[in-house]
């Protein structure tokens, strides 16, 4: 499949999916006292054994890994060594003064004017950046900086324990062949099909050009049933981020009838104890379709009951 | 044909429920010179490294080893990461016992870690489901992991009253734990009445979330005598998987464990585990799972795992202790439990634990594993 | 105690495409695992262990490797996840095989960078999130201001640059292994958009969807399967500092580095080899790598980069399949070596690199040798 040319290019569709949560992120002694000191308005650098001063602080020495003596004070003051452009935003590594290393920052400048060399400092937000390094709005052309000097860090702010943070990925998953058909079907049909085993009757869910166990090219499609068999099952009593239902309920694995495999669902409840009872693995259930517009996703079967005998 | 392995120096950190002192950096550090102490090495005298944390998307940075190199003094150095879900630290042990035994490096630092903190661990877990087909219902782990116990309460007797006995040895054997950070004694009843989450696990059956990270030095017989007169040779070692949506995936037994236990029995003349094996440590990521590893493990038959922690066998004083660290109830930084159950095992045959020394231990069994319970491996550790 | 010899008996690679909207990562994974077997003799029953590189962030998916297995052919095997380049995971192969335990093993990498939003996001999320991430500092950064760095040490211009460009680009338009719509001449390579000054777009290497999958096994195994292996000879890797800034300017240290440990292992010099198939993340880097490898002085990587040995396939400028393209480097050079051109000096050893992290941080080295 992988090496044909494709002769008809088709606009396909894909599914969307996104990651997203918060962290509280620790930034260390190092990081967490320069962080508090923002606000401060204050650079904290590390001092390490020798004499050599960087800046922002680090706990462990970029050359050796070694642990800082102190913490001190920076100027705000140094040079720019590197700068580069990023979607109109210019880039660069400053050396500030004292110190022996350098670190990126945004440069407050167009391209044009900038390099390498120059002097420049640092330029404080206008806003309330709080403890972050962007309290720093960037550093600007400062010729006529004079050459500052490292001081020791006079009561230094306790630093972070924590940082509130967030990181969001999107993602537009392709559906391939196997689970287009699938859930074309689904959308279209309401009905779930899976793919035979190269040398089975039962179906595979969800469907794939090559069976999990076997390795072999599976076979031909096949309708499977609106009802099936729970094989395992839990009682969510619990709350958690993007839940689709409040607890509690069941989350089931049910392999449908005609299929071999078992599909991930939910099963409403009215209390833990009778559903204790009621619901074990074996127990015959039934697929509940939405009443709504059908998307072509799993969640078109809103849920599965139990059969009543 | 290859060299001869074995686990040289251990370290580990003080786990605890949240450390806001260091940073992931910070946390690696402390476990790295513990080891290498203990190892009675310089990191200069180290050749290569293997960094192993659960997944990235735990504590959101991006393979980490690339940022944690600093803090370990490795610039320079051979370092990759590998990763496995809840067995990351058994897979980077394993990655480092290749690199010494394919004649790679000599010496190999292996260190894992997780700061579970810092993220919505049931969440980020919950990512691991297929986006198509699933992840919309998932429970982080504990929801299938709850669904596969109930399959076997019916058919092998994994009652919730033995998964309860787990829980009671382990969180008792944590209280001499150092490094522990839960230390509560709690009985059958207690764990019983405790609030069902994905029932049938209840509260007491889960470990608690930490922040920590543990090292070992891996050498080679050449060079290991430098470190320690008795180093805790790796006799076998493996680690195997199922994929995991197959018809006819037993929920009974752990597949890829009893195929990886075949194999590293084979490699470490084990013919009677339970006789054999003066102690186990294994990795349970709550309690219904140690009951099921004593069956898939060959510790005792299938159906037989709630008789055997019932009579008492396992217990500090039974004759196959299991756990005697406390396992993860006292302490489970996810990515760093593998290399926490290696070192519990190694410093027991080298007669040196720190929890409860089992008199006389000479060979000892370390499980560990992750992912969708479909990852799973053990490894076998004489003196 | 010797420990064998470990050889490549086969390789297998998707086309690379920007984007392969028709397939899902385990369709791209299960046709080249499929496919590596044809003409071996060898079977999916025959490999003791699979070792795969893949990233939980570039597939969406935490430990995807765990939703992968029955695709990659693991199951019931020994499995390990590298999330590293491939090159790496093929070194652990390597170890596997020379330890004694095993004798044929299958390393499989891949990705779809295409199924991410926003790639940057990617790269982004490897720099630390105290300093570096909240001023935008990430990949395309370091590697703008690495090529400042370079061309105003050596004179080097970006009109050059794009000429590497343009020559990687026709070079893999000819191999047909990489989809490519336009060939680009060195004007539309410096026409195209700013993406780090001075490097434009097409400086960067291009992301591209796609798998590899290659069988590894003892040069006894290789000879009874009545094919000529191509045995690794040398492996080495060096990772540096994680902050840029901190790395030495003008030089990648760590390919040096790796460079000496695999010709230690190997008994000859990179700079000796036939062929060389090199990753990189920009024209800039690419030149880097060829320099630490000592196929030219410094400043002077140009003139190894237009040589006629030099990535055949192209190399990573045209298509970066991330986590993957350290092994196609491998399974390109091995092609090299095993089917050489007719009426050519067949090529005899071959100097394969591979990248990670940002402005290649992390690099690995291998010497290949028929």
């Amino acid at each position: 499949m992988f090496a044909a040319p494709e002769t008809y290019k088709h606009d396909l569709p894909t599914f969307h999916s996104q990651i997203s949560m918060p962290y509280t992120l620790t930034p260390g002694r190092a990081a967490g006292t320069f962080l508090a000191e923002m606000p401060n308005r204050r650079i904290v650098g590390s001092r390490f054994p020798g004499g050599m001063v960087i800046a922002p602080a680090q706990d462990f020495s970029p050359v050796d890994g070694e642990e800082p003596e102190a913490l001190v004070q920076v100027p705000e003051s140094g040079v720019l060594t590197a700068f580069t452009r990023v979607g109109g935003v210019v880039i660069g590594l400053i050396r500030l003064d004292g110190c022996a290393n350098e670190f990126p920052h945004r440069i407050l400048a167009d391209l044009d004017v900038l390099s390498v060399g120059q002097r420049v400092a640092a330029q404080w937000s206008d806003g309330d950046e709080g403890t972050s390094i962007t309290a720093i709005k960037g550093f600007v052309l400062a010729p006529e900086a004079p050459e500052g000097k490292v001081t020791d860090l006079a009561d230094p702010a306790e630093p972070l324990g924590v940082i509130d943070y967030s990181m969001s990925l999107d993602f537009e998953h392709a559906y391939g062949p196997y689970y287009g058909r699938m859930f074309d079907e689904i959308r279209e049909h309401g009905r779930i099909i899976g793919i035979r085993t190269s040398n089975g009757e039962d179906a595979l869910l969800p469907p794939r050009e090559v069976d999990d166990i076997t390795h072999k090219r599976t076979g031909t499609w096949k309708a499977c049933g609106n009802t099936g068999t729970i094989r395992g099952c839990s009682i969510i009593n619990m709350e958690i981020l993007g839940q689709s239902r409040k607890p509690p309920y069941v989350y089931a694995e049910i392999v449908l009838d005609g299929a071999s495999t078992r599909m991930i669902h939910v099963i409403e409840i009215d209390d833990l104890e009778s559903a204790k009872e009621k619901i074990r693995p074996g127990t015959r259930v039934r697929a509940i379709w939405t009443d709504g517009e059908r998307q072509g996703r799993v969640s078109d079967i809103d849920r599965f009951e139990v059969i009543e005998d | 044909m290859g060299r001869e392995v074995g686990i040289v120096g251990v370290g580990q950190t003080h786990h605890s429920r949240r450390r806001t002192d260091v940073s992931q950096a910070g946390l690696v550090r402390e476990a790295v010179n513990r080891a290498l102490a203990d190892a009675k090495l310089s990191m200069d005298e180290i050749d290569t490294v293997v960094v192993a944390t659960g997944p990235v998307l735990f504590a959101a940075v991006n393979q980490p080893e690339k940022w944690v190199v600093d803090a370990i003094g490795a610039q320079g150095k051979s370092v990759v990461r590998v990763t496995s879900g809840g067995g990351a630290g058994f897979a980077g042990a394993l990655a480092g016992y290749y690199q010494v035994a394919g004649g790679y490096s000599e010496r190999t630092l292996v260190v894992a870690y997780d700061k579970l903190s810092e993220g919505q661990l049931q969440y980020s877990i919950s990512t691991l489901y297929d986006p198509f087909w699933g992840r919309e219902f998932a429970v982080g782990i504990m929801g299938f992991s709850a669904a596969y116990w109930r399959a076997r309460m019916d058919v092998l007797g994994h009652t919730e009253e033995a998964a309860a006995m787990v829980s009671v040895k382990n969180r008792k054997n944590s209280i001499a734990n150092p490094y522990a950070h839960v230390k509560k004694e709690v009985t059958v009843e207690d764990v019983l009445n405790s609030k069902p989450l994905c029932w049938p696990i209840k509260l007491l059956d889960v470990p608690p979330i930490s922040d920590g990270a543990a090292a070992i030095v891996l050498a080679n017989d050449k060079v290991a005598h430098h470190s320690t007169t008795r180093p805790a040779w790796i006799r076998g070692i493996a680690y195997c998987c199922e994929a995991d949506n197959a018809p006819e995936r037993s929920l009974m037994l752990s597949e890829p464990l009893a195929i990886a236990a075949k194999r590293v029995y084979r490699a470490a003349g084990i013919t009677n585990p339970r006789r054999q094996f003066d102690v186990v440590e294994l990795q349970e990521p709550y309690s219904c799972f140690e009951l099921n590893y004593y069956e898939s493990l060959g510790l005792c038959p299938p159906g037989e795992a709630a008789e055997l922690v019932a009579s008492g066998a396992t217990q500090l004083d039974g004759d196959i202790p299991v756990n005697p660290s406390g396992g993860c109830m006292g302490a489970n930084p996810i990515g760093a439990v593998g290399v926490i159950r290696l070192i519990e095992g190694a410093t027991q045959v080298m007669g040196r634990n720190e929890s409860h020394q089992i008199k006389g231990a000479k060979t000892a069994l370390v499980q560990s594993g992750g992912g969708w319970a479909n990852l799973r491996g053990c490894a076998v550790l004489s003196a | 105690m010797s420990m064998p010899r470990v050889g490549i008996v086969s390789t297998s690679m998707t086309q690379l495409r920007p984007a392969w909207d028709s397939a899902q990562h385990i369709d791209l994974i299960s046709a080249v695992v499929l496919d590596v077997f044809k003409g071996t003799g060898l079977t999916l029953d025959d490999v003791d262990f699979i070792i795969d590189s893949g990233s939980d962030v570039l597939d969406g998916r935490s430990i995807s490797n765990c939703g992968f297995l029955g695709a990659l052919g693991a199951h019931h095997k020994e499995e390990a996840r590298v999330e590293e380049d491939g090159l790496w995971a093929a070194l652990y192969g390597v170890n596997k095989i020379r330890a004694g335990s095993s004798s044929v093993g299958l390393i499989v990498a891949y990705s779809k960078p295409s199924e991410s939003r926003d790639i940057d996001l990617y790269w982004g999320s490897m720099v630390e999130p105290f300093y570096q991430r909240p001023v935008g500092f990430g990949q395309k950064a370091a590697l703008g201001m690495q090529a400042q760095r370079y061309f105003a040490a050596h004179g080097i211009k970006d009109t050059d640059a794009a000429a590497l460009v343009a020559r990687r680009w026709a070079a893999a338009a000819e191999g047909g292994q990489v989809a490519i719509d336009a060939v680009p001449d060195a004007d539309t390579v410096l026409a195209s958009a700013e993406a780090a000054a001075p490097l434009t777009d097409l400086m960067i290497s291009r992301p591209v969807d796609g798998a590899v999958a290659m069988l590894l096994s003892t040069e006894d195994i290789a000879v009874r399967l009545g094919r000529a292996p191509a045995i690794i000879t040398g492996i080495g890797t060096s990772m540096e500092t994680h902050a840029f800034s901190a790395r030495s300017a003008n030089q990648l240290e760590s390919v040096a580095k790796a460079a000496a440990m695999a010709g230690a292992k190997a008994g000859w010099k990179p700079s000796e080899a036939d062929v060389a198939e090199v990753s990189a993340s920009s024209a800039v880097g690419e030149l880097l790598v060829l320099e630490g490898l000592g196929l030219a002085d410094a400043g002077k990587g140009l003139d190894a980069a237009m040589s006629d040995k030099v990535n055949r396939s192209g190399g990573a400028l045209p298509a970066d399949p991330l986590m993957a393209t350290g092994l196609v480097r491998l399974a390109e050079a091995y092609r090299q070596l095993s089917q050489p051109h007719p009426g050519a000096d067949a090529p005899r050893r071959a100097v394969v690199h591979g990248t990670g992290g940002v402005a290649m941080q992390t690099n690995c080295v291998f010497t290949l040798e028929v």
